[in-house]
């Protein structure tokens, strides 16, 4: 049977240990050994949407595992303009290659993909549900930071209604125990209810606490950036917007400095999924807490793990 | 004029479905589905409505002189009306009576109300939803989560397709 990644919600607490396991043998394997893992086989990068280190992170792991990768970023060079449906694309470009990373904006995309197509499928982003992959190199940042992930306490900074990332992410550290969230948002950004444990939202209160898990909302980042270990920073996504006047109005609400970031404790990390606009300022890069470009270096590495797993190669 | 006097102005039927239960009003709602289902145009349907009720205070009912109602019809009518009662009758006698439940599993019977999701531009594409539970102050709820794009619905958010173009 053939494997995919589509969403965090299908994974389980095992498969997040293989995950982490299989990226932590893949980084200690010396480069050489890394080109003979996937001779011959071909990654096809179907990006419906603009990306750059999802889709050249995939390519270099391909390419560094001895494979070749092919695809495109814009949609403008392809038959979709001619009015092709998505999956006769799909079933076009599955001749050419071993296995499809699909980034499109409408959500549901890539499992549509995955059930028609016969190759191993991977959600490179769909719409605001899903990034997987992006999860699985943070999980593997985050243990790698930490050596546990969990009990931690974790903030989850910015657009948390339509980041995809923060949604993936959100439900994976859902499977580890005592893991203890602050959500900061403007209150017209707040996590969707239904990704909540237990789906649904009770009024009037402001802390719930689930059977494992401590769920915190607030606007307030400075109290985030005192209690936490970990401060997971999105960016206000204009493309996601329905209204710009609304985006307009949202922009620049949260804005980690150096000085922001005095007093904090020395341990707290910072983590973002890239691209940052004005969320973190430069000053920050030089302190101890920012971790986002290693987090870009663990990219490579856990999708190199995902390409080995999918294509069912032990390192 | 008692209760049982007023469920027969429906005649009996000696093979059929009684439809019972049906919450007030909702009894038209039925007749139109069953009308519009291909092998079902021709048959003699009846319907009653504003019956005194012990479980509902007043309700529907439709009898059916036909063999067996269709899975797919009946699937429809879980959405359209969950919890009514299936009677299926034979020789003027009850040989098989039960409440009607939404499946675990809605193929092509509800659009997607996400309007972002891929289920509803790609031809092709069949809908589907599944069902989970989540706790509630009063017990379980069910909820239905889109197997495409993954947003949670109840029941009733759901936007029920026409039983011809499921």
């Amino acid at each position: 049977m053939k494997r995919d990644l589509i969403s965090a919600n299908e994974l389980t607490s095992a498969d997040l240990a293989m995950y982490l396991e299989l990226a932590g043998r893949v980084e200690a394997l010396p480069s050489e050994r890394k080109r003979m893992l996937l001779p011959g086989r071909i990654l096809m990068a179907m990006f419906f949407e603009p990306s750059t280190r999802t889709r050249l992170s995939f390519e270099a792991a391909m390419v560094r595992l001895g494979g070749n990768a092919l695809g495109f970023s814009d949609i403008a060079g392809t038959s979709i303009t001619k009015g092709e449906s998505f999956l006769d694309t799909v079933h076009t470009v599955e001749n050419y290659a071993d296995i499809l990373v699909i980034r499109h904006s409408r959500e549901g995309a890539a499992r549509v993909a995955a059930e028609a197509s016969r190759l191993p499928v991977i959600n490179a982003g769909d719409g605001t549900n899903q990034h997987p992959s992006q999860t699985l190199l943070d999980l593997y940042t985050i243990h790698k930071l930490f050596g546990r992930i969990a009990g931690l306490r974790i903030a989850l900074v910015g657009d948390l209604k339509y980041s995809r990332t923060v949604h993936s992410l959100f439900k994976a550290l859902c499977l580890y125990p005592d893991v203890e969230f602050t959500l900061v948002s403007p209150p017209s950004l707040r996590m969707p209810a239904y990704l909540l444990p237990g789906g649904s939202r009770p009024q009037a209160s402001e802390t719930v606490v689930w059977t494992e898990h401590r769920v915190h909302e607030t606007a307030e980042l400075r109290q985030a950036v005192a209690s936490c270990d970990l401060i997971y920073m999105t960016r206000i996504q204009k493309e996601r917007f329905p209204d710009p006047v609304e985006y307009a109005r949202l922009k620049g609400t949260y804005r980690l400095d150096a000085h922001m970031l005095r007093g904090a404790a020395p341990t707290l990390r910072i983590l973002h999924p890239l691209p940052r606009v004005d969320e973190i300022a430069c000053d920050v890069d030089a302190t101890p807490h920012a971790a986002w470009f290693e987090q870009v270096a663990n990219g490579l590495i856990m999708r190199q793990a995902i390409l080995l797993h999918l294509l069912g190669v032990e390192p | 004029m008692t209760l049982d006097h007023r469920v027969e102005i429906i005649p009996k039927i000696e093979t059929g479905i009684v439809i019972d239960h049906i919450p007030a009003g909702l009894g038209p709602r039925i007749l139109e589905v069953i009308r519009s289902t291909p092998g079902l145009q021709g048959v003699v349907v009846s319907l009653g409505l504003n019956f005194a009720s012990t479980r509902l205070g007043v309700k529907d009912m439709i009898k059916v002189h036909t063999g067996d109602l269709p899975d797919r019809v009946l699937e429809h009518l879980s959405l359209v009306a969950p919890g009514v009662t299936i009677k299926r009758v034979r020789d003027f006698a009850v040989d098989r009576s039960y409440t009607l439940a939404p499946p675990r599993v809605l193929r092509s019977l509800c659009r997607c109300r996400n309007p972002n999701c891929l289920s509803n531009h790609e031809e092709g594409v069949e809908s589907r939803f599944h069902a989970f539970e989540i706790p509630s102050d009063t017990g379980e709820l069910t909820r239905y989560r889109c197997a495409f794009c993954e947003r949670v619905f109840s029941l009733q958010e759901l936007d029920i397709m026409p039983l011809e173009s499921a």
